[in-house]
């Protein structure tokens, strides 16, 4: 084997390249912004329902607090979205990073390039994560927006009864921001290792779905109960957590750990489907 | 295909490593620990501490398991890890608890001269003053307070001992172990206290039942810490937009409650593991129609529930269902009494019998 020194692009100029590849597509921009749209919607609903006099009442656990609690909004949107939506968003910009670049054949020549592969599947990666990090960020600041404005309220009225001023609350939604991320990039790493085995875009959505649905339905049987520690979905409803006051960080920590987890596998899989394959 | 084999080596690793810190994260603290190792202490002298001990200021999370069989209402079945509650006390009377329900979360506060209870779910302030607040519900809340009392209770039926130690909530704890006398009958085959070998609070509270490996209930701490707290999880103020509702000793619904009481004719029929309760429901009740939740079906009758939960006995009491559980049992005979211990079902006939 001879020696060839490689003149590599910079990261960054990679990275950039990438992420301006991931914005350009028309589904990811509609995406985006249907999911920055939610809050909105959500925030209009609650006001009308405000203003014809009901009172929340009979609602359940945080749908009960948000009434005129609108920096509530963003983590009631992004605890709401967390179940299926940014799932589904994960997992369809995963299905595009590999499955879909395979199915244009485009794959093939970054393949043959003299790039390492795992240094590829960092670059998918990377615009894959940012993405989803960008769909939460904009959920968040949409839902804190329309929240002040349409429900009002300075501060955050906690699940505790008590008030937090603003600059907690905006530390609260931060928290949310980085818990809901996590969760969503640890099943997107699951997406990206189906979607590093397919060339069918679809596939990689219907099996993170598929892996979505299971797992809240063998929660939901009590006779498998001892399985719920393990399942991806568990970590999801620990979100609630942060509208407690004081915030109880262990169930908060126990999901982030199980993200990382998942993360590892995910990532593992995939890199090691990456160095096998030939185009 | 060197490639093949470190592709293969990098997923078995990570994966392997992913699902090894998966069920790391979802075992238990300190369940493969070694028992700590502590001085050994008597029985008596080990509850007497108990008994003096001062709370200290804490701060815990209180988990609860139940396995008996039946689903207590309004608490987390099956054998799920719920967390129930966290605790929050100063060590000089003000304290904090609060409950998870469901996405909200009920919050009492003591603060010293006023007990405060919020409920998320109407978003309503219910404030009681000293002299009446109702320490019942603290007192079921806290299982230092729901331990000690039984240990005083059951002194005198059971055998105490100290079987060995145990590691709760990540700390070294006695392991205090009541069992009824061979005279008892009951389905109960022992109480498991765990007491902290420091500060003598009750950490965790099992009750076994014969033929079980397995508690039936389970409250205990997960997490257990001492030292000073932060006075202000000890001051409760209302939130703006919040309902105050001025929460009274003897309000109407309190004396319902008591004329229901006397109506019952609430008797207590033998002591120890195997005392029994006794008491009448009042005939209407039995056959008082409950509205359904959901579309599907029609009203129910009480009766139909308790043949739905139990199965029919008679004898000569009479005819009656018995409702089983792994901790306990009830009677309830269809001219409306009711025997309620945990004891095998002829201790309730006989209780019955007595009246």
């Amino acid at each position: 084997m001879t020696t060839m020194t490689v003149r590599r692009a910079p990261i960054t100029r990679v990275l950039r390249s990438e992420l301006r590849m991931v914005l350009r597509r028309p589904r990811t921009l509609v995406g985006l912004g249907l999911l920055g749209l939610v809050p909105v919607v959500m925030g209009i609903g609650i006001a009308i329902a405000a203003a014809s006099g009901e009172t929340g009442e009979g609602a359940e656990g945080m749908a009960a607090l948000v009434m005129g609690n609108g920096m509530l909004l963003p983590i009631f949107a992004l605890s709401i979205a967390v179940a299926m939506l940014l799932p589904l968003t994960g997992a369809m910009l995963a299905a595009d990073a590999l499955a879909g670049e395979s199915s244009h054949g485009t794959l093939r020549g970054m393949l043959m390039a003299p790039v390492s592969r795992g240094r590829l599947l960092a670059v998918k990666a990377f615009g894959v994560a940012s993405v989803t990090l960008l769909a939460v960020v904009l959920m968040a600041v949409t839902g804190m927006i329309a929240g002040v404005a349409l429900l009002g309220g300075d501060g955050m009225l906690t699940a505790s009864g008590t008030s937090l001023p603003f600059a907690d609350a905006l530390g609260r939604v931060l928290i949310t921001v980085v818990y809901v991320t996590l969760q969503v990039w640890a099943l997107s790493a699951l997406a990206l290792a189906v979607s590093a085995y397919t060339e069918h875009p679809l596939i990689v959505v219907v099996v993170t779905l598929g892996v979505v649905i299971v797992s809240g339905v063998l929660s939901a049987i009590p006779a498998l109960d001892w399985i719920d520690p393990v399942l991806i979905t568990t970590s999801w409803e620990a979100v609630g957590e942060v509208i407690s006051d004081p915030i109880s960080w262990s169930p908060l920590v126990e999901g982030a750990l199980r993200a990382a987890c998942y993360m590892l596998i995910g990532g593992s899989i995939a890199y090691s489907r990456m160095l096998t394959r030939d185009g | 295909m060197d490639r093949k084999r470190t592709a293969l080596t990098v997923a078995a690793a990570g994966t392997a490593a992913g699902v090894a810190g998966l069920v790391l994260i979802a075992s238990p603290a300190g369940a493969n620990e070694a028992p700590p190792v502590l001085p050994p202490v008597s029985a008596e002298a080990l509850v007497q501490s108990v008994i003096d001990a001062d709370t200290p200021a804490l701060a815990g999370a209180v988990e609860l398991r139940n396995n008996i069989g039946l689903p207590i209402p309004g608490l987390p079945a099956g054998s799920s890890d719920e967390e129930l509650a966290r605790v929050y006390t100063d060590g000089q009377g003000r304290g904090r608890i609060a409950l998870k329900q469901g996405g909200g979360e009920r919050t009492f506060v003591q603060d010293g001269t006023t007990t405060w209870l919020w409920n998320s779910a109407d978003k309503s302030v219910t404030k009681y003053t000293s002299e009446g607040k109702d320490d019942a519900e603290e007192k079921l809340a806290d299982p230092a307070t729901a331990a000690r009392d039984l240990v005083e209770l059951i002194k005198k039926d059971s055998t105490v001992t100290v079987d060995g130690t145990a590691r709760v909530a990540d700390r070294a704890a006695y392991q205090l172990v009541l069992t009824p006398k061979p005279t008892e009958r009951t389905l109960l085959r022992e109480v498991r206290i765990a007491i902290d070998a420091q500060t003598r609070v009750p950490l965790r509270l099992e009750v076994l039942a014969n033929g079980q490996s397995d508690p039936a209930l389970r409250i205990g701490f997960t997490e257990f810490s001492t030292g000073a707290q932060d006075p202000a999880l000890f001051t409760f103020t209302p939130p703006p937009g919040a309902k105050v509702i001025e929460g009274k000793k003897d309000d109407t619904n309190k004396e319902e409650h008591e004329e229901l009481f006397r109506s019952a004719d609430l008797k207590v029929v033998g002591e120890g593991w195997d005392v029994v309760a006794t008491g009448r429901v009042p005939a209407a009740l039995l056959s008082a129609q409950i509205p359904q939740s959901g579309e599907r079906g029609g009203p129910l009758d009480a009766t139909s529930i308790l043949k739905k939960l139990g199965k029919e006995v008679s004898g000569s009491f009479g005819t009656g269902y018995v409702i089983s559980t792994k901790v306990g049992t009830a009677l309830v005979t269809t001219d409306g009494r009711v025997a309620v211990g945990a004891v095998p079902q002829q201790v309730l006939v006989d209780a019955l019998g007595q009246k």
